[in-house]
């Protein structure tokens, strides 16, 4: 039986008033890289749609940093980490403990050990550079922080195909221990 | 070409000392938001959403027509060129002196046209663009086809030479925006511009 180890599952984006930008799914890797199963949508808007909660509770106390480092873990093999901006959007990455097959011995004993915080400080860091570059696209239309006018202009979702695809490059290439993406 | 590298030289040494500079993420931030603030502008006749990108292009060249008829005295007194021999000439010191100076950008000069006395053209290729940073065309399919971004920039150098006795014609013929490899921009003389009495005067 091949170990596992950890891999990200899923990224979400989501804007200051609880609206999601952008959710990117990443499917559960088998022996030779490649994906063999896809991980279900519904099911994982509702993790993230939890999650938002812990922001919420957290708020108040959390004087210093952005990094809320783990907010939840969901019953083995999944955990969510967070990440608040100043701005308000809050970047989600949601991982599966044995999302991929071990390409090392040692990568094999992380998904028993654990993960620590700061194995997934680089795949923020990358993902709030590459929501950065977009903000400075003119084109794009930023999240108004205000529930009336998004009312007025429908989804604010996050259609940039450059984003989206650096999001999914970031989901790929994470392995715990890595220092930057 | 000697003529070119003392026209490199020229513009290094003119963007060193006698230039002030400013931050370039704002000069990008404010060019990407007055094209966007075109785009929505600027609709088809009939419909209110659509954006007519061929008005957006002659507006930007129509701005930069403006800024080049003023530019040029800047670009004159800080780097004290004289009158260009030839139209060769030109080219080099519009892309090593006036891009570098103003800028910060070395165009490459290539695919020269004719000769002397025959219609004469030469090609502008950017290979880096501050104004055209990080941005991403929007998604409506027309955009792709129908917008060049840095359209200011053709009439900036069209209206800078046409007060130096110059009438050109720019325009872009490939854009790394679009998909394309390089951004090149084709610069045409038509014609030198001689001092024309008013009608009618005796």
């Amino acid at each position: 039986m091949e170990s596992r180890s950890p891999s990200i599952a899923c990224i979400g984006i989501i804007g200051r008033h609880n609206n999601p930008l952008h959710i990117s799914l990443l499917p559960v890797t088998g022996q030779d890289g490649q994906p063999n199963q896809e991980r279900n949508r519904l099911e994982y808007t509702f993790m993230l749609n939890s999650s938002l909660d812990i922001f919420e509770a957290r708020m108040p106390s959390k004087t210093v940093g952005h990094d809320f480092g783990l907010l939840h873990a969901l019953d083995e093999p999944i955990a969510l980490y967070g990440w608040l901006t100043n701005t308000g959007v809050k970047l989600i990455i949601v991982v599966d403990m044995g999302g991929r097959t071990a390409q090392t011995a040692e990568a094999g004993k992380t998904a028993i050990l654990g993960l620590r915080t700061s194995d997934l400080t680089p795949a923020f860091q990358a993902l709030q550079t590459a929501y950065i570059r977009l903000l400075r696209n003119p084109f794009y239309v930023p999240d108004d922080h205000d529930p009336r006018t998004t009312k007025l202009r429908g989804s604010l979702e996050i259609t940039s195909s450059r984003f989206i695809k650096e999001v999914e490059r970031i989901g790929r290439t994470w392995y715990p221990g890595i220092t930057a993406i | 070409m000697a003529s070119s590298s003392k026209a490199a030289r020229l513009g290094e040494e003119v963007w060193k000392s006698r230039v002030d500079k400013i931050n370039a993420e704002v000069l990008t931030l404010t060019y990407g938001t007055i094209v966007a603030q075109l785009c929505r502008d600027l609709t088809l006749p009939a419909t209110a959403n659509k954006t007519d990108y061929a008005a957006v292009n002659a507006e930007l060249d129509r701005m930069g027509y403006n800024i080049g008829l003023r530019l040029i005295e800047d670009f004159l007194a800080k780097s004290n060129t004289g009158t260009c021999s030839s139209f060769r000439e030109t080219a080099e010191v519009i892309s090593k002196v006036g891009f570098k100076m103003f800028l910060n950008v070395v165009p490459q000069v290539t695919n020269w046209q004719g000769v002397e006395g025959k219609p004469q053209a030469f090609g502008l290729v950017f290979e880096e663009n501050p104004l055209a940073e990080f941005v991403e065309y929007p998604d409506d399919g027309r955009a792709q086809d129908e917008l060049w971004y840095s359209n200011i920039l053709c009439g900036v150098i069209r209206g800078a030479l046409e007060m130096v006795q110059m009438q050109i014609e720019a325009h872009f013929v490939t854009d790394v925006l679009r998909g394309n490899d390089t951004t090149e921009m084709r610069v045409t003389l038509v014609r030198y511009i001689e001092d024309e009495m008013p009608p009618d005067d005796e």
